[in-house]
């Protein structure tokens, strides 16, 4: 018998009223999130619509022995989201229900599949402000980025999902629904279960339903798009803003990535003076004073020779448009595919650590365009390779892999981390080694095996 | 020649405007301010044509009180020459505006007057009409094209029924429209030299304008809140829905 089917018709008899599909373009969607390594193949996707649908297929799960892929919005970078392997794909597209508004706690609860921008706009709506954000939050999941605990361009000022997180509902791989922390903002009696959810990458449990906090909404602000000569001087200029503004956001990309975002958004170079590095960073700017100060800092970077060039927003509509040169980059890049880097290190470690990735890529890759950006003021680089046209797909992830190798044993040695805020997921996982200790990872492995003992979720994911 | 464009200050484009609990005006405390857009595309324009060679000058000039200096240094910064603050603590018609930007003109003679073809918190589109009426010259508004002709432009406006060319003898004043260029952005080391630009304060008495109060608006009120939507399970339940109110 085709074991498709036979997923699928377990699903049918043992969870009725689970909506599961079996159609070819909806295992292909559902199969892969935004990387394209993997040729997609799960079994059947399940729409459950309920916490105890959940429960209830997780119950079958564990019984029949079937491995779970949990699937948000699938924009997930390094395949936590990809079945490739017969496995059923848990998709939260049908748990989309905003449960709850609290103006006193500042709080809003949803169910997992309830689209970031979605509460970003629900937020907005109430006077308030939900932080999180990126360039794929239209589509990604609140459920998603709970379990990559993503992070995105505001973590500078209101840092990462995590903190976000005031309670969690989650099914664990006996079926247990959990209520953990329950919106609390204070909570000390004991083990803080939640956070062990967060950013377990679909693999501890399912998360149904969060609480998440809001801020207040941010104070006008201003952005400078910035060029620069070197790493050394974009740390000296951050250092120099950061002493006398509120930043909420310091980006940095180059020359490479603004050529690929302006070419594919056809916008002209936001200023004439070609540059090596730019920045782009976003401040609060209340009143004149805050902009006298950030033409001070200017004047000052400028005699100093860290500064080459700069622009500033004068309105709204121009704080969106200078934002496109950030965020259209990585959707610029998108088709070649490029082979992506999520690199974490201390913010004072990175012009060391740029510097010699940048002699190493050049060493082992001079043939491979490399583009550089990352959310530079929390120490975050992305680095992109992209696949020369000619290559096969192959043999560039093969290359990529020896690229990886000597990549994450460098940042090893500097104490970073080779997964930031995409997560490990399949594309990472044979270097967790390189980031965490053994007995770090047997710490882990046993917490899995305590919350899921079956070993049904997104087996083959994060950890070894 | 010289190019004059008019520049106001007004709540920017997209800050939710709240109005103030007694209807007496709108809460401009702490809100951010910014060139009123359209004024913004007349300045850009100007720019692009003494880029181009076919003027030696811009001036920006703005009606207000001494915050309005703020913008006009935005346009130093964009590009202007120089600027002119045309000082008054009153609040202005456009016909007081048209008047004061006369007095400019018959000073400065430029051979072209570029504003925006309405700013975007009266809403009024009355100055640029007003103003070439008084000059007795001809006036070319909601202008998405402009091309220089020696002493004539020509110029495509966008009307209801599409789009209008139309020739104008110079001097005329050319109010524009959302969609004749994209604005740069400021460069930083040009707000500084922005700085050192002459910036000419002229007092709106001095110039012999008198404000004319003609025209008092009573009460500012926000438009009636939209009432909730609801989701309907089919049309049988719609159909319900819309009989239960009266609509069918
Ligand atoms: C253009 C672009 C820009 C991006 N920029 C950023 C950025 O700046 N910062 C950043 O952090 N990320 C960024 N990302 C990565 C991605 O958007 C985030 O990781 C996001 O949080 C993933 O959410 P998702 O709903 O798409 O998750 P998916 O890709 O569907 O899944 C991600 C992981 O979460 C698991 N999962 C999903 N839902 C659940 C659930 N309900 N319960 C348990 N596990 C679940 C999956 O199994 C998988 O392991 C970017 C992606 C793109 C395409």
């Amino acid at each position: 018998m085709n074991p498709k089917m036979d997923v699928a018709a377990i699903w049918k008899q043992k969870c009725p009223g689970l909506m599961v599909s079996t159609e070819a373009p909806i295992l292909e969607s559902h199969g892969q999130d935004w990387t394209r390594f993997t040729t997609p193949a799960p079994a059947a996707v399940v729409f459950p619509d309920s916490s105890e649908q959940v429960c209830a297929l997780v119950q079958v799960a564990a019984g029949a022995g079937l491995a779970l892929v949990p699937s948000g919005g699938r924009t997930g970078l390094s395949g936590g989201a990809v079945a490739a392997h017969g496995e059923t794909v848990v998709s939260f597209d049908r748990m989309r229900k905003v449960l709850d508004f609290n103006s006193i706690d500042r709080s809003v609860t949803v169910e997992a599949g309830v689209v970031t921008a979605t509460v970003q706009a629900l937020a907005r709506q109430n006077g308030l402000y939900y932080p999180v954000s990126f360039a794929s939050e239209g589509s990604s999941q609140i459920g998603g980025n709970i379990a990559t605990n993503a992070g995105g361009i505001r973590v500078l000022k209101y840092g990462l999902t995590r903190d976000r997180v005031a309670g969690l509902k989650v099914v664990t791989g006996r079926g247990e629904l959990l209520d953990l922390n329950r919106g609390l903002v204070k909570n000390a009696s004991g083990y803080d279960l939640r956070h062990l959810f967060i950013a377990s990458e679909g693999t501890l449990g399912l998360i149904v339903e969060a609480t998440l906090n809001l801020a207040s909404p941010p104070l006008p602000s201003k952005v400078l798009l910035l060029g620069l000569e070197s790493m050394d001087s974009l740390m000296k200029v951050f250092d120099s803003l950061r002493a006398s503004l509120e930043l909420s956001a310091f980006e940095f990309f180059t020359d490479r990535a603004l050529h690929h975002v302006c070419r594919a958004n056809a916008l002209p170079a936001p200023f004439d003076t070609t540059c090596p590095l730019y920045v782009i960073t976003e401040f609060d700017c209340p009143d004149e004073q805050a902009e006298e100060t950030v033409m001070e800092r200017f004047e000052y970077c400028s005699e100093q020779g860290w500064l080459l060039d700069g622009v500033i927003s004068q309105n709204e509509r121009q704080i969106r448009e200078l934002w496109r040169y950030r965020e259209g980059i990585s959707e610029s890049i998108s088709h070649f595919p490029p082979y992506k880097n999520d690199l974490s290190v201390r913010v004072s470690a990175v012009p060391e650590f740029l510097q010699r990735l940048d002699g190493l890529m050049q060493k082992i890759c001079p043939d491979f365009e490399v583009v550089w950006y990352g959310h530079i003021g929390d120490g975050n680089l992305h680095m992109n390779i992209l696949k020369p046209v000619d290559l096969s797909l192959d043999d560039f992830e093969s290359r990529s892999h020896e690229i990886s190798e000597r990549t994450y044993a460098l940042t090893e040695q500097i104490g970073g981390s080779i997964s930031a805020e995409h997560g490990i997921g399949m594309l990472k996982q044979p270097w967790l080694g390189r980031t965490r200790s053994g007995a770090e990872i047997k710490f882990m492995q046993q917490i899995k095996a305590v919350f899921d003992p079956a070993g049904i979720f997104n087996p083959g994911k994060l950890l070894p | 020649m010289k190019i004059l464009v008019g520049i106001k200050r007004v709540v920017d484009y997209n800050v939710r405007v709240r109005v103030l609990n007694d209807g007496s005006g709108v809460d401009t405390d702490g809100v951010k301010m910014s060139v009123n857009p359209f004024d913004e595309i007349a300045l850009e324009e100007a720019l692009r044509i003494k880029e181009a060679g076919n003027a030696e000058e811009v001036i920006v000039v703005s009606a207000g009180g001494d915050e309005c200096q703020q913008q006009l240094r935005t346009g130093l910064a964009m590009g202007a020459d120089r600027a002119i603050q045309i000082q008054t603590s009153e609040s202005l018609q456009p016909l007081s505006v048209a008047r004061a930007l006369l007095k400019i003109i018959e000073r400065e003679q430029p051979g072209l007057v570029i504003l925006g073809k309405q700013a975007i918190d009266g809403d009024n589109s009355q100055t640029g009409q007003m103003l070439a009426a008084l000059w007795d010259r001809p006036q070319a508004t909601f202008a998405s094209k402009m091309v220089l002709n020696g002493d004539t432009a020509t110029i495509t406006r966008e009307v209801d029924a599409g789009l209008e060319t139309i020739e104008v003898d110079l001097p005329a004043v050319v109010t524009v429209d959302l969609r004749m260029n994209e604005p740069r952005f400021v460069k930083l080391p040009d707000i500084m030299k922005a700085k050192r630009k002459p910036l000419d304060v002229i007092s709106l008495g001095d110039l012999g304008v008198s404000v004319d109060g003609n025209l008092k608006i009573h009460h500012f009120a926000p438009p009636p809140q939209r009432q909730k939507g609801i989701m309907v399970e089919d049309t049988a339940q719609l159909v319900q829905e819309l009989k239960n109110r009266g609509l069918i």
